[in-house]
């Protein structure tokens, strides 16, 4: 058997052991047999009761209000968030930056993607909510669909973390997991990390005939502070608005001077 | 070099459009600074999340070198009266910008004077000097 036939007999032997033993057991890790998409129309028809509100719609953190995750008077690091802390208060006191991971194309990653100055797009299903900010178009889908939460021991990190929710009578309550260890901040000028054990708590209420959205945001991450940080913010409507496609670019990102300037420090 | 001539209400506007458009951070920006230079436009770039303009600059050496200043996304410049074809290579500029605090050539830009005669800012300004439209960030 020559090489390249040799090669092509190995590939497809891999395929079939693959499609035969593989891709169900694959699939089968995040989901139990069985379960359905939150996009598959049986999911979508099953009875529920009626949801409180409708967030669909596009929505801007209000205007005026810190757009930073800034940490509650008297927090406690951990040593080790201490360390980032206090290498970024070093830096910005020398009009340097720290780590500036968000100029560098890194996600802004949950809770400061919800908050960044530009729209998000929210919309609502019976079994899901799909949140996409337009800043790097990054995606949450919450799903309301009644499953928990996946087994952490495989759930894939990620930098928006994975989102349940459910309905307390008018308040919408998200519950969010799973996140990335690294390039990843509570508060990214404050340098203030967040971790793989961050949890997010949002209670979500509809005000002002629904034109306003609050947030309660309940942050705990034990490898990062003590004790809970509550944070409330609001987004407004914007009716008038829709989303494109914003892609950072690295050809895009060398000519910004603020990100590729030698005063952003990466290595500490 | 000419200096562009510019009334208190458009310098209130300039200073808070700079100190909102905080981007990604600017830390690396000095923001206390403006400076004023003629260049040769080498590129516009009209493009989310930031547009961003080269302009060749002869300095105090006599050597030319390229300024890179960072700009809004288009959807604001646009309401401040720009359109991708507002600047193109080639073109004189006199342009403000808010510069590098290392010295590196570039920085945040401010406003220009284009070949028709207008000087463009980033944002609409409003009447009286009041504050700019909100300013996206990365």
């Amino acid at each position: 058997m020559n090489k390249s036939r040799a090669g092509r007999v190995g590939m497809v032997g891999l395929v079939l052991t693959f499609v035969a033993f593989g891709a169900s057991d694959l699939l089968a890790q995040f989901q139990p047999a069985g379960t359905l998409g939150v996009l598959a129309p049986a999911n979508i028809a099953k009875s529920r009761p009626k949801a409180p509100f409708d967030i669909t719609g596009t929505w801007l953190h209000t205007q005026g209000e810190n757009e930073r995750f800034d940490p509650p008077a008297g927090f406690k690091l951990t040593p080790e968030a201490q360390k980032h802390y206090d290498a970024s208060a070093a830096a910005v006191k020398e009009g340097k930056l720290y780590r500036n991971d968000i100029g560098l194309c890194w996600p802004a990653g949950m809770p400061i993607m919800m908050t960044r100055v530009w729209p998000i797009q929210m919309i609502q299903l019976p079994t899901s909510i799909f949140m996409i900010s337009e800043l790097m178009n990054s995606m949450r889908i919450v799903y309301m669909d009644g499953r928990q939460h996946v087994d952490p021991d495989i759930v894939v990190p990620s930098f928006n973390g994975e989102s349940i929710g459910h309905w307390e009578a008018d308040t919408l309550v998200i519950d969010t997991t799973g996140f990335v260890d690294q390039h990843h901040w509570i508060q990214d000028r404050a340098g203030i990390p967040a971790s793989d054990a961050l949890h997010i708590v949002e209670r979500i209420k509809m005000q002002n005939q629904s034109k306003r959205l609050e947030i309660e945001f309940t942050l705990t991450d034990p490898k990062s502070w003590v004790g809970d940080w509550k944070i409330t913010k609001h987004w407004d409507r914007q009716d008038e608005r829709d989303i494109a496609e914003v892609e950072c670019l690295p050809d895009l990102n060398e000519h910004m001077p603020t990100v590729h300037s030698s005063d952003n420090i990466r290595e500490k | 070099m000419k200096a562009i001539r510019l009334t208190g209400p458009v310098i209130l506007t300039l200073s808070l459009a700079v100190s909102l458009f905080a981007h990604h951070s600017a830390a690396g920006v000095d923001q206390t600074k403006t400076v004023t230079h003629e260049g040769i436009v080498k590129k516009f770039n009209w493009a989310n999340p930031h547009s961003y303009l080269e302009i060749e600059v002869i300095n105090e050496k006599g050597v030319a070198e390229i300024w890179n200043l960072e700009m809004m996304p288009p959807s604001y410049l646009v309401k401040a009266g720009w359109k991708s074809s507002t600047l193109k290579y080639g073109d004189k500029v006199t342009f403000t910008a808010r510069p590098m605090r290392n010295g590196d050539p570039g920085g945040l830009f401010v406003s220009v004077k284009v070949p028709d005669g207008r000087t463009l800012l980033q944002t609409a300004p409003r009447g009286g000097g009041a504050a700019p439209a909100p300013q996206y960030q990365q």
